[in-house]
Formats: structure tokens, C-alpha cells, sequence
């Protein structure tokens, strides 16, 4: 199984691409995204990937009931 | 089981988006980061609900949305805070600081409405579908619409107001702003 790509966009919904009011013709639109694209390259805290691999250690022990 | 290690990773995968969408909501970095911890944690623990090869982020989206929400009840005062706050909260990245431009179009941005900043960013800035759009926000199709049509309205009065000096004295268009601006 493998999960969707983050990168399914309203293309794949087929509308009128060439009149979208928020595409690449769109000033708003364009800033709207690099907006977004700034936030997206931030640097990621660590603390995310700790509590994953926390979450799945968690889950670990309990087929086992010990310690 | 075999499953787990795809879920993490995909989750971790996940975490960008999920901060960006965070920061559009909340506007605040730190609350941003804890609704990203608290949509992981539930995520984790709703797993099973989740169907693999559908929409991920979506899932995820949603999850955390609802967070901003039940949060936002919570706090309603500090949520009030307009102006000073989010602006200053919203300037502290420092890879923002070059362009005015963009810092024009973030001030913009945090002055809609929140179900108008929600459409925008779901639609413009993520590239959903107005359909998956309206499942996010448990809402209709034509609400997202009609939502996203207002916010690019809203920050093209916005952005134009703000930026008139850039542009050079334009009498019609000096008429037309302020004319709005009374309006």
C-alpha cells in the first residue's frame, strides 16, 4: 500500500484550468504560494520526529505484557 | 504491524504541510507546533480509521482543523487579538525577511476572516480540490467557493490599498481606493 502523493492537485479534478482565479496568472495566487512555499521549507523542529518514534515504541510492548 | 513504519514516516512526511497550515491558521508559531504535536498524536491514535492509498493529507487536515477549532473555543479571548500579536508573531522567521512584499501579502492575509483564510489556503496555497476542500471544512462546495472568492477580493482591496506608493501617484486609482476605503 502506498499512500497518496501530497502532490495531488485541483489538475487532477479537471475544471477550467485556464480560468482559475488562484493559478499562476493570479497575482494572488502567486503570492499566496510562495507564502506557503516559505512556510513549507521551514526547518522542522525535532520534537515531531521524537514523538513519533514515541508513539511507535508505545505501541510496541503491548503484545508482550512485561517489562 | 508491517504497516507502522509506513504510517510514522508518512506522518513525519506530513509534518511541513501540516506546520504551514498550522501557521495559517493560528498565526502564532508556537500554537501552530502544538496543534501539529496534537493532530500526530491523534492521528497515531485514530490509525486504524484511516484507509490507506485515500487522501493523507486530507485525513490529516481535517484532524488537525477540528484541533484549531476545539482549541479556539477554548481560548476565545486570546484568539480577539487582532493586530499586534499576529503581526509580531508572524515576523519572526527569519527567512522573511527580505521581501516586503510577502510580509505585505502576510498581514494581508491574517486580516480575513478565519473561514475565508482556511478556503484560500486550502485551495490557492495546497491544491485541493474544492470538493476535498469542503470535506476539510464540513462544509459545501459552492461555501468554499464562494469563501475563497471573497478572501482573493478581499486581499486584492487589501494589497492594492497598501501598496499604492509603490506604484506612483495614480489619480483614478487614488479615487478608487479611497472611495472603498469609505465605502
Amino acid at each position: 500500500m502506498k499512500y497518496q502523493s501530497f502532490e495531488k492537485g485541483r489538475k487532477a479534478g479537471g475544471a477550467d484550468e485556464g480560468s482559475d482565479p488562484l493559478g499562476p496568472n493570479s497575482e494572488i495566487g502567486r503570492k499566496l504560494k510562495q507564502y506557503y512555499d516559505d512556510l513549507v521549507s521551514e526547518d522542522i523542529p525535532d520534537r515531531f520526529a521524537s514523538l513519533l518514534s514515541q508513539l511507535e515504541q508505545k505501541e510496541q510492548p503491548q503484545n508482550t505484557e512485561k517489562e | 504491524m508491517s504497516n507502522t513504519p509506513n504510517f510514522r514516516e508518512a506522518l513525519l512526511a506530513a509534518v511541513p504541510v501540516l506546520r504551514a497550515f498550522a501557521l495559517s491558521l493560528s498565526k502564532n508559531a508556537d500554537r501552530a507546533d502544538d496543534l501539529v504535536q496534537e493532530t500526530l498524536v491523534k492521528a497515531w491514535d485514530k490509525q486504524s480509521s484511516f484507509q490507506p492509498g485515500t487522501n493523507l493529507k486530507a485525513w490529516l487536515f481535517t484532524i488537525l482543523r477540528n484541533e484549531f477549532y476545539s482549541q479556539m473555543r477554548k481560548r476565545k479571548r486570546e484568539v480577539e487579538d487582532t493586530d499586534g500579536s499576529i503581526t509580531a508573531s508572524l515576523s519572526i522567521h527569519p527567512s522573511q525577511d527580505g521581501s516586503s512584499d510577502l510580509n505585505d501579502f502576510r498581514k494581508a492575509l491574517a486580516r480575513l476572516p478565519e473561514d475565508q483564510r482556511e478556503a484560500i489556503i486550502l485551495i490557492g496555497a495546497n491544491g485541493f480540490s474544492y470538493e476535498e476542500a469542503a470535506e476539510i471544512c464540513g462544509c459545501a462546495v459552492g461555501t468554499i467557493k464562494s469563501r475563497v472568492s471573497r478572501a482573493r477580493t478581499r486581499l486584492q482591496e487589501i494589497l492594492s490599498i497598501e501598496g499604492e506608493g509603490e506604484f506612483g501617484p495614480d489619480p483614478i486609482a487614488a479615487q478608487v481606493t479611497s472611495a472603498a476605503g469609505v465605502a
